[in-house]
């Protein structure tokens, strides 16, 4: 099993949820950076750390796996995005392919997070990928959940580049 | 010059949006993703959105048209809009999707159906906005840096 630790990113604001685990906000002037870096090459935001990471990114959701995908180009992340449980598990069987981090839609109508995350688990005993959840609940029975199952963070919709980051980070 | 004018008045639109509650910082995210790579990123995933979007109010119109209303069917339609508008920061459209989504749970029929109506006024309302501030980005040329005071 993994360390056993659900943290959660919140988006700057911290829009007023109630939670009862450790909230990490990271004032930086990001906003500030921002209009700096409109329409510039070098992206301050993008870190070496993420160079090249191979994630694999589940969403059914056309839009949000758009963003989702982008925001972790922006961050390095060599990204296949695929709009389902099935189609996740597919690629990551693929004997080629070997993915350091698999981001999951929790919510996913056929086959929803939790159970592409135990099929994952299922899969093989080397090279595990790491877990990361994506959810737009607070709920701590879904953390909970995560726990048991063996993923390893949760990120909380909507996605913002910071709280990508900061997961993605602490996870690895 | 006409070209700063332009950008001037494009800097202004945006703020309103702001300022107005029609988008939150959701839509600062979308415009921080935008790069030399994908200079007109923002454009794309709101003209995802509405694509997308579009589907789906047929769908809801369609199933509050049955008697009686499936709620869960509803709300479940209603968790996909309320992402996806949250995902662009489509504040006031967000809001109404909540409130739907509260009476779904109340099992208010005249609740769902007021409330759609009011959703579908923000949505055509911020889309023409939007519409409007893309055609103006297009005029005003390549660089469209918004200098946002942030208050």
């Amino acid at each position: 099993m993994m360390q056993g630790n659900i943290w959660i990113s919140t988006n700057l604001l911290g829009f007023a949820q109630s939670m009862t685990l450790v909230l990490r906000f990271q004032t930086r002037p990001s906003f500030g950076r921002a209009i700096f870096a409109h329409g510039s090459s070098s992206e301050p935001n993008s870190n070496s750390q993420f160079k090249g990471l191979k994630v694999i990114l589940a969403d059914d959701d056309d839009l949000n796996r758009t963003v989702t995908k982008k925001l972790l180009e922006k961050l390095g992340c060599h990204v296949t995005a695929v709009s389902s449980g099935f189609e996740c598990l597919s690629a990551l069987s693929a004997a080629e392919n070997s993915f350091q981090i698999v981001l999951l839609d929790l919510h996913m109508p056929e086959m929803d997070g939790f159970e592409v995350a135990l099929r994952i688990r299922k899969l093989r005993s080397q090279n595990w990928p790491l877990i990361i959840a994506l959810t737009a609940s607070a709920e701590e029975h879904v953390l909970e959940r995560c726990l048991q199952i063996g993923i390893s963070g949760v990120i909380r919709k909507p996605v913002l580049l910071q709280g990508m980051a900061d997961e993605l980070r602490r996870v690895l | 010059m006409e070209r700063n004018q332009m950008r001037r008045q494009l800097a202004l639109m945006r703020q309103s949006f702001f300022d107005q509650g029609f988008l939150d910082e959701q839509f600062i995210q979308l415009e921080e993703l935008q790069d030399d790579a994908n200079p007109n990123f923002v454009e794309e995933v709101v003209t995802l959105y509405y694509r997308d979007s579009s589907r789906l109010i047929l769908n809801i119109d369609q199933a509050l048209e049955r008697n009686p209303l499936d709620f869960n069917k509803l709300d479940n339609y209603m968790h996909q809009f309320k992402g996806s508008s949250t995902s662009i920061g489509a504040k006031k459209v967000k809001a109404e999707c909540t409130q739907f989504r509260e009476y779904c749970k109340a099992g208010n029929s005249e609740g769902c159906m007021r409330t759609f109506q009011q959703l579908k006024k923000e949505y055509a309302i911020l889309k023409r906005k939007l519409e409007a501030y893309f055609q103006q980005a297009r005029q005003a040329g390549p660089l469209e840096t918004a200098c946002r005071s942030r208050n």
